[in-house]
């Protein structure tokens, strides 16, 4: 043993010892956090959620904080990079609740993550609003501190069941392809049960890798039962390739929609004119006709999103339920009147407001079911909201045209 | 039956990628005896590269193959010359670690330059294709596949026909031998991983059309490659190529299986390169070397 | 002297926490208080235990195995299976879960290990993967017969001080995966080991049952790997195959060992300790912060991600030996020893 080795050693711990203990935070200050997937495969996701958490960052502190019983708090978000692993998403959000003294939580990406911190809020009695963790099975649980403000994963495809029933001529048969992971087998299992009640037969369910690339057999299925309605519940990356290739192999429906992807405006980019007539169901669009009781109106949150992120087009309603989570945090809060994260999760559990995104109130198992999901097109390159008519400002383009007469 | 015929050309056609994906994962295993877990990385380079010329320059998709393959195997050669080439005679398992750490470096510096939106690239002529009756037959993948051949069959060129070639070949067979006949065993080395790289470079192009890609998406095609170059047989292209071509089959009547059978797509996949490891090592054409 | 100070450091790691958690938060000592230390700690025993586990196949036998992860993964359904499904009590189910993992490995083992090199590696790694998929996608009767896609959700386990009571179970772990590789190194059975590492064909003249000491000590792996994954699941509550069977554990593991040195007995947990402990520095969950000069928030955590493949690849380029080959006294860590063992393993 050399003298340099010892040396190193005692560095190394000095070094662990001194630097320790974070710096506590100020009396006026209210810190969030949230674990997000800056790298890896989630990173896409994670960003939105980031930008939509920001928006609200900014707007609340230009006007001083949040306010508790006459004071205003200016608000921190302290963001990690969980490198899109739930297990990391673990450690970090602990490293919030007890190093960064984070008073709330805000959530991650993704079903699996969401359920790994849910415990972890949980364990911790710290409340925790989250915007991107829609499967039901989270909120089975009997957690009492995790709160979801968007509508539950069964939602994502019945508005455009619904839709679909309104059309004429009505389309009767349905392809439901899927991917198998949680968040996606429980849209597609909500259509099984649901379709039949609008009179449709789901005449094919398959359920593929989460993931895949190579989609072609998944499509030659749905081509051989001639659905008029082919339904996909994946993500971007499976949208893009399902409908590469629905063209090539000339898979012709009268409806194409699917759960995630044509509402970013990558899948526009990516595509290109393929994307035209695609529908999605959708948490919110910019379209939506909702009079907030505070905060931005839509058309305002539109343009403080493009003013704030240029170059990135309308926001997807990643971003917006993001920043829903900010607000119902704040609401409650400011009707809690304290930073006891006691109170102000029940302040949570009684929380009915309406703002740009919507309702948000929440069942006994903290998920909002109030707040309506919308049915979007991609007519000529745009995003048009078509469904339901009250907030629509375009009519749906049915049926769509056979791939060759484009 | 044409539904049967149908399924036997998406199989083949989706095969074209696989192909190209593993020739070179192959190559570098076999000669140089390295399990490079940054191939999908690489793979996705080319895929950036593709993208860029296409959205900036307007270019074919299939005429930026050769960029993609060039800039690679610059890529590639240094890569070898540069860092593997300093622990090709420790133990097998620390090139796993040494690739492992490449590719976090190169999907990362991707995330950096291109950020982590999707994009594909959809030419004009993307999603047309030959009509048989019922049976459809798309331009993209069938040129895909023509060029994966293609690509299989210069580089069975190169290795076969060429003096470095040669000496590829005598490195795969001893090392040290072939050091003491002259040839510049760094140079070689530098040559084999470039030829590698080049061909993930040329896999990326292909895959840019047939998907969307993101600093990421390479990663299920390093575990891809391995089954592709394990059911062929280690050691030779032609073998890689039935390797690739039956992956794409296995996986297109794995994912055709009535119901929910289609999840099982990977795990019928990884098992069967199980199987064919337990009971035919050397592949299902490879010879024992 | 390595040794005294390394004591002395594990002791207070493991002692800390006793002494009152509300006294040491109160008094400000740092990482050893919290709930995030437990945290952190837990996974780095997590790991010890992987890595430990991973070296008798691959460090002492000489066969690398690249998918061990599926033994995390099998123990961690074990437990959580018979929490969720059968109602059993935590530390009732957790003994199926080594004894199911180990079970499995020689089931697989005994067609499996007849590969040498590469093909076992990827065997191993074709298993792992195959059988995390089965676990997500099988059905029974209609319902997924392993909480399928939605993963399984374990009751929160009702005991006081719940971080503390698994950061000692890890550790209990890690300590009996130390102490299996001790006796191992010290018995005829690793002898055994060794020699069929060194030269297969001869531990067989010389009487060395090959298959049963092979398949013997995969499953003893897969047993110790087991028992992580059993802790896992009750510990981390939700359990999926994203979170039980991650194929970058096998990489990592494997990693853990090589960086400390394979084929010792403490080397695979010093690998552990210094990997993780690296991730989490870099991933900013240390309490110690550092800053990069001129890079944005933004672009923080991709350059995290750089800096750590940067240095997997140095470290791999100059300490091909393990860092336990200089620690433990037998080498320096010196420009010559770099020049050295640059010049044992380049061309």
């Amino acid at each position: 043993m050399t003298v340099r080795k010892l040396a190193l050693l005692a560095a190394a711990a000095v070094a662990a010892v001194a630097c320790g203990g974070g710096t506590s935070t100020g009396q006026t200050t209210i810190t969030l956090g949230a674990p997000l997937g800056l790298t890896g495969s989630l990173t896409k996701e994670s960003t939105l959620t980031q930008q939509g958490y920001n928006l609200w960052l900014d707007w609340i502190n230009a006007r001083g904080g949040i306010v508790v019983n006459g004071v205003k708090h200016p608000v921190v978000i302290k963001y990690y990079d969980d490198t899109s692993n739930a297990n990391q998403s673990a450690v970090l959000m602990q490293k919030l609740i007890t190093e960064d003294k984070a008073q709330f939580l805000l959530g991650p990406y993704g079903s699996a993550a969401t359920a790994t911190d849910a415990a972890i809020a949980e364990q911790n009695q710290i409340p925790m609003v989250e915007a991107n963790g829609a499967a039901q099975s989270i909120f089975n649980q009997g957690y009492k501190y995790t709160f979801g403000v968007l509508s539950p994963a069964n939602k994502y495809l019945e508005g455009v069941i619904d839709m679909a029933a309104t059309l004429s001529p009505k389309p009767t048969t349905i392809a439901m392809l899927s991917a198998d992971d949680n968040f996606s087998i429980e849209v597609a299992d909500a259509i099984n049960s649901y379709a039949p009640t609008k009179g449709m037969r789901v005449v094919l369910y398959k359920k593929y890798k989460n993931g895949a690339t190579n989609l072609s057999a998944e499509v030659q299925a749905a081509k051989a039962v001639n659905a008029d309605i082919v339904l996909n519940s994946g993500h971007l990356q499976e949208a893009i390739a399902i409908n590469k290739a629905a063209k090539e192999q000339k898979l012709n429906a009268k409806i194409f929609a699917y759960s995630v992807g044509p509402s970013t405006p990558d899948f526009i980019a990516a595509l290109g004119n393929d994307a035209n007539y695609v529908y999605d169901g959708s948490q919110w669009t910019p379209q939506v006709k909702y009079t907030p009781a505070f905060y931005l109106t839509v058309s305002d949150y539109v343009a403080a999103y493009k003013a704030k992120y240029p170059g990135l087009g309308d926001p997807d309603y990643h971003v917006a339920e993001s920043t829903a989570a900010c607000l119902a945090l704040q609401r409650a809060i400011e009707n809690a009147g304290s930073l006891d994260p006691k109170k102000v999760r029940d302040a949570l559990a009684a929380l009915d407001v309406t703002v740009f995104f919507g309702q948000i109130k929440f069942d006994s198992r903290g998920i909002n079911i109030y707040k309506p999901m919308v049915v979007e097109q991609i007519q000529a390159g745009v995003h048009h909201t078509v469904f339901p008519a009250d907030v629509a400002d375009a009519q749906a383009k049915y049926p769509t045209p056979a791939w060759d007469q484009r | 039956m044409a539904d049967f015929v149908q399924l036997v050309i998406l199989g083949l056609l989706a095969g074209g990628v696989y192909v190209a994906v593993g020739v070179g994962f192959g190559l570098v295993w076999g000669v140089l005896n390295i399990v490079n877990l940054a191939h999908g990385a690489l793979v996705i380079i080319g895929s950036y590269i593709t993208w860029q010329l296409f959205t900036a320059l307007h270019l074919d998709p299939f005429l930026t193959l050769p960029v993609d393959a060039v800039a690679l195997f610059v890529l590639g050669y240094a890569l070898q010359r540069g860092v593997i080439n300093r622990i090709i005679r420790a133990p097998l398992l620390f090139t796993f670690l040494l690739t492992f750490g490449l590719n976090l470096v190169v999907i990362n510096v991707l995330l950096f330059i291109f950020g982590s939106d999707f994009r594909s690239v959809t030419p004009a002529y993307s999603g047309q294709g030959l009509e048989f009756g019922s049976v459809v037959i798309p331009y993209v993948p069938l040129i895909s596949l023509g060029v994966a051949i293609l690509l299989s069959a210069a580089l069975a060129f190169i290795l076969n026909r060429t003096r470095i070639g040669l000496a590829i070949n005598a490195i795969a067979a001893d090392r040290d031998a072939a050091q003491l006949v002259g040839i510049d065993l760094r140079h070689a080395y530098a040559v084999t991983f470039g030829l590698g790289a080049a061909c993930a470079g040329v896999a990326g192009g292909l895959i840019a059309m047939s998907q969307a890609i993101t600093p990421t998406a390479g990663e299920p095609y390093t575990l891809q490659a391995f089954v592709v170059v394990i059911l062929g047989g280690l050691g030779r292209v032609s073998a890689t190529v039935v390797g690739g071509l039956a992956f794409g089959l296995v996986e297109v009547f794995a994912q055709s299986i009535p119901g929910s059978g289609s999840v099982f797509a990977n795990a019928i996949a990884f098992g069967l390169m199980v199987l064919v490891l337990v009971t035919r090592p050397q592949g299902l054409l490879g010879r024992l070397r | 002297m390595f040794l005294i100070l390394g004591a002395i450091l594990a002791a207070y790691a493991l002692l800390a926490p006793l002494t009152s958690l509300d006294a040491a938060q109160s008094a400000n000592v740092p990482l050893l208080a919290d709930r995030l230390w437990f945290r952190i700690a837990t996974i780095i025993a997590m790991f010890i235990v992987m890595a430990t586990a991973w070296n008798i196949i691959g460090g002492i036998t000489g066969y690398a195995a690249f998918g061990n992860v599926a033994f995390f993964g099998i123990g961690a359904y074990t437990t959580g299976m018979l929490i969720a499904k059968a109602k059993w009590p935590f530390l009732v189910a957790l003994p199926f879960a080594p004894l199911v993992s180990a079970g499995f490995a020689a089931l697989v083992g005994l067609p499996l290990l007849r590969l040498r090199g590469h093909y076992f590696a990827v065997a191993s790694l074709g298993v792992g993967v195959a059988v995390g998929e089965l676990v997500q996608n099988i059905d029974y009767g209609g319902q997924p017969l392993f909480g399928g896609a939605s993963g399984l959700f374990l009751p929160i386990y009702a005991i006081d001080n719940r971080g503390l009571f698994f950061f000692y179970l890890m550790v209990a772990a890690a300590t009996i995966a130390i102490a299996v590789t001790w006796w191992v190194l010290r018995s005829r059975f690793g002898y055994g080991l060794i020699a069929i590492r060194e030269n297969e064909e001869a531990a067989a003249v010389l009487g060395v049952n090959t298959t049963v000491y092979k398949v013997a000590a995969f499953a003893l792996s897969a047993a110790l790997t087991g028992l992580a994954g059993g802790i896992f699941s009750q510990w981390n509550v939700f359990i999926n195959q994203d979170n039980t069977f991650p194929i970058d554990y096998n990489v990592q593991m494997i990693l853990m060992a090589l960086l400390g040195g394979t084929g010792t007995v403490f080397g695979p947990a010093v690998g552990a300790v210094l990997l993780q402990l690296l991730i989490q520095f870099l991933g900013g969950s240390l309490p110690i912060s550092f800053d990069i000069p001129f890079v944005s928030a933004d672009a923080r955590p991709i350059l995290a991600q750089v800096i750590l493949g940067v240095l997997l690849v140095g470290v791999v380029i100059f300490v091909p030996r393990g860092v336990i080959d200089f620690f433990g006294g037998r080498s320096r860590l010196s420009l010559s020893y770099l020049r050295r063992s640059l010049r044992e393993t380049s061309l």
